[in-house]
């Protein structure tokens, strides 16, 4: 008797293991969507990327009418949650929360796939990489530091989030302008301006979200932004471009779902994401977030994308961070 | 105290305490299931929070960080299997005490110990937290890179005994650490062609498998009478006694406050903090008998962390922790921003959240200390049900820290080896200790050298850094001196 009961409670955690796979077997074809449709993010919880994809999917579920969960897939420099969307089904029920990460993973080498593995459903948003500077700092704008870095080269250390991701990459293309060499510093995301108010390092190169707050506090001054025109919530502080160094660089985030998804599930999917991204609610939350949001619609994201491939790329064999 | 007042009114609304009582159960609940962290907890919570009021919003998962931190403590002492990686210290002497049957008395000490250091660490961070802040912020790659130097000491402390077993153990986890993609550079390192191992191994995946699986090997390979006998016909309830509190206050305050200290260190966190105070414990009972000393040091250090990691949080927007990352993504998406400026600005809210950790160490109190009736009752469940509901319960959380797969496969590996290493002697803990400072000591190694471009004194350079040396050497000193003065003994009788 106790036997069957062990029996019993076995079967009956088996059945806890194997409920997810049940589901996906009965769903027929029908009305799309009729199911949740995950949201891969590549990041942790709590990160900006994280936290924009859950309000996104917390605008986009109205209007869908079915909920859109966040499942974190971090690690492998990204390649664990690309891959994971790249192989999945192509029925729109997967959707992976993507950006300029999946270029530098590809030169970086974590990735053997690029953007073609995909298709874009939209641009949702950009931000620009912002430079700053401890608030007592000796440099008054942009071209100063440029011109003590040319002065002194190998002297200057710029706090980035980590090798080969984006904010990197605009400190390396600002070495490059000044032809000197600077020593990049790797933190991880957002951390480097700890270093910076504890004096260990002379400037950083980071989200001008994760500098925000610093920034209000008159403890460091942003210096300068990668984005063509002026952040809304920065004015003040003036584009590279404004400052005569010619580099623009944004990171884009978006949406795109494995290829060979077909055209009337991108199409509603794109639908929701232009509603989501016009809304009050959700311009309102990029202005405390720091980003702005930049809708494109699938087919102009695709060129969008194929472009900056082409863009991030030569900049990156150029600084030597490519491994292709 | 006008403000003071105002913010206990905020607070003590209806609306309010159901939150708390709310996520303090979600805490507890999550920290006490091997397996499902708070940390997981406070993600399912998250989307909850977008409609609250950002007061409401940030104390619903502060309820679940500090019922977590507390919560963590039970499986860890009932079962040997941690809760959460900031109790996997609890276990060491934890587990030993429950098998005597003096599980309510080591939960007890858990709980009280636990309470205690995080209304201090919350008393800090009132009074104290732009001056903590300010000194946190000295710590660079290379101070942290001694800090953790110096946790790596307390591998004597927990090698049961055998020192050069617990090196070898040791230096197992620092192996498992270097797989991956590594933290400076991007490279890939020993991932034999395997897509998977990129991202290294999972260190909540690794731990579950390393503490629960041996266990249930053990005992489901023995004689199947014994599966079918409860444990402990009887599971003593009893608290611990007020006397046996005074003896442990000296201990709990310290430890609190090197949870703080800890917590308030960017980068570092609950599981190197308990591993700290469970190696103060240690110093303090002399012998290697498990002690509640072994239960109070660990879990006051954890509980330290959380008020210690508020505190660049707040001032600085720093997260100290993982989930304090998380906290701080929520106050961002109600426009705070953490900082200086959050203080001038919006002082009611400080206040109110001030008022509100409080209320909640109070709810965490109340609740786990009846909870603890219940919880011991776990030991009363026949062994073969107990076992494979908890192998299913850690096989869904290796599977939840990542959504993936392959930290199943991480987790059974590692409960094997596991196994083999206590088989043969070697003591695990000091393989999980490893797993946790290895990264952070690698990290900060190489990125001070990146700073100092290739010059080695910046490891010199600071009078924070020779003391975190000079402490290691103490404790290094300490251990032979014991060793010797054991082997004398020995040679004596």
């Amino acid at each position: 008797m106790k036997r069957i009961g062990l029996v019993l409670w076995v079967f009956l955690l088996s059945g806890l293991l194997f409920a997810e796979g049940g589901k996906e077997k009965a769903a027929a074809k029908q009305k799309y969507p009729e199911k949740p449709i995950e949201v891969t993010c590549l990041f942790g919880a709590g990160s900006a990327a994280d936290l924009i994809a859950r309000k996104f999917s917390d605008l986009a579920s109205p209007i869908l009418g079915v909920p859109l969960p966040v499942v974190n897939r971090t690690g492998g420099g990204q390649s664990v949650g690309y891959t994971y969307v790249k192989n999945a089904k192509p029925d729109g029920y997967n959707v992976v929360w993507t950006s300029n990460g999946l270029i530098t993973a590809y030169y970086q080498g974590n990735i053997d796939f690029k953007q073609d593995a995909f298709r874009s459903i939209a641009r949702i948003s950009y931000e620009p990489v912002s430079f700053a500077v401890k608030y007592d700092a000796p440099w008054k704008d942009i071209n100063e530091f440029v011109d003590y870095i040319k002065k002194n080269p190998g002297k200057v250390r710029i706090g980035n989030s980590g090798v080969g991701t984006f904010t990197h990459l605009a400190a390396a293309a600002l070495e490059d302008f000044a032809q000197s060499q600077v020593v990049h510093v790797p933190f991880g995301r957002g951390l480097a301006f700890a270093s910076l108010l504890g004096g260990q390092i002379e400037a950083s190169s980071q989200l001008p979200s994760e500098v925000m707050a610093q920034f209000e506090a008159k403890q460091v001054r942003i210096i300068a932004v990668t984005s063509k025109e002026r952040v809304k919530s920065i004015p003040e502080v003036p584009t590279l471009m404004e400052k005569k160094i010619p580099i623009e660089l944004i990171l884009w985030r978006g949406l795109a779902v494995p290829k060979g998804t077909p055209d009337d599930v991108v199409a509603v999917l794109e639908a929701a994401a232009k509603k989501v991204v016009e809304s009050e609610e959700f311009k309102k939350f990029c202005d405390q977030m720091s980003i702005i949001p930049a809708f494109l619609p699938a087919a102009e994201m695709d060129k969008f994308v194929d472009a900056d491939e082409k863009f991030t790329g030569a900049l990156m064999k150029k600084i030597g961070a490519s491994k292709r | 105290m006008n403000m003071v007042l105002g913010a206990f009114a905020q607070v003590l609304s209806v609306k309010m305490l159901l939150i708390m009582i709310l996520g303090s159960f979600v805490g507890i609940v999550f920290g006490a299931i091997p397996g499902l962290t708070y940390s997981m907890g406070i993600i399912l919570l998250l989307p909850l929070t977008f409609h609250l009021p950002p007061l409401m919003a940030v104390t619903l998962l502060l309820g679940v960080y500090i019922g977590g931190m507390t919560g963590g403590s039970v499986s860890s002492i009932l079962l040997g299997i941690p809760g959460t990686p900031s109790a996997a210290a609890t276990c060491l002497d934890g587990f030993p005490l429950s098998k005597r049957g003096m599980a309510g008395k080591a939960l007890g000490t858990a709980l009280i110990s636990s309470i205690f250091a995080g209304l201090l660490s919350v008393a800090t961070l009132m009074v104290v937290a732009p001056i903590v802040a300010k000194f946190a912020l000295k710590f660079g790659p290379a101070e942290i890179f001694s800090l953790v130097f110096f946790g790596f000491s307390t591998i004597c402390g927990i090698s049961m005994g055998n020192v050069l077993k617990g090196l070898i153990s040791g230096f197992i986890g620092l192996l498992f650490t270097t797989i991956g993609i590594d933290p400076v550079m991007g490279m890939s390192r020993y991932t034999f062609g395997i897509g998977q191992l990129i991202s290294g191994v999972d260190l909540l995946a690794f731990m579950i498998g390393m503490f629960a699986i041996p266990q249930v090997i053990k005992i489901l390979s023995v004689d199947e009478s014994l599966l079918t006998r409860k444990i402990s016909a009887k599971v003593s309830t009893q608290y611990p006694s007020l006397q046996e509190l005074k003896r442990m206050f000296g201990l709990m305050v310290k430890c609190a406050f090197i949870g703080i200290g800890i917590g308030a260190i960017p980068g570092t966190g609950g599981p190197i903090a308990a591993f700290l105070g469970y190696d103060q414990a240690k110093r303090k009972t002399k012998n290697n008998e498990p002690a509640l000393e072994g239960v109070a040091g660990p879990e006051s250090a954890n509980n330290g962390v959380t008020g210690g990691a508020l505190i660049p949080m707040l001032t600085l927007g720093i997260p100290g922790d993982p989930a304090t990352a998380i906290l701080l993504g929520a106050l961002l998406i109600h426009g705070l921003k953490p900082g200086p400026m959050l203080f001038t600005q919006h002082a009611d809210f400080i206040y109110g959240m001030y008022a509100a950790l409080i209320v909640i160490h109070l709810i965490v109190l109340l609740m786990q200390g009846f909870g603890i009736q219940l919880f011991v009752k776990v030991l009363n469940f026949r062994k073969s049900y107990l076992y494979t509901t908890i192998l299913v319960l850690c096989t869904i959380g290796a599977f939840a820290v990542n959504n993936n797969e392959f930290d199943i496969y991480v987790m059974v590996f590692a409960g094997f080896l596991g196994y083999f290493l206590l088989k043969f002697g070697f003591p695990v803990a000091p393989t999980v200790l490893a797993l946790v400072l290895g990264p952070p000591m690698e990290e900060n190694f190489r990125r001070a050298l990146i700073l100092s471009q290739g010059n080695f004194w910046i490891f010199l350079q600071s009078p924070i850094s020779w003391f975190f040396y000079l402490a290691t050497i103490f404790v290094l000193v300490g251990q032979v001196r014991r060793s010797l003065l054991a082997a004398k003994v020995r040679k004596g009788s």
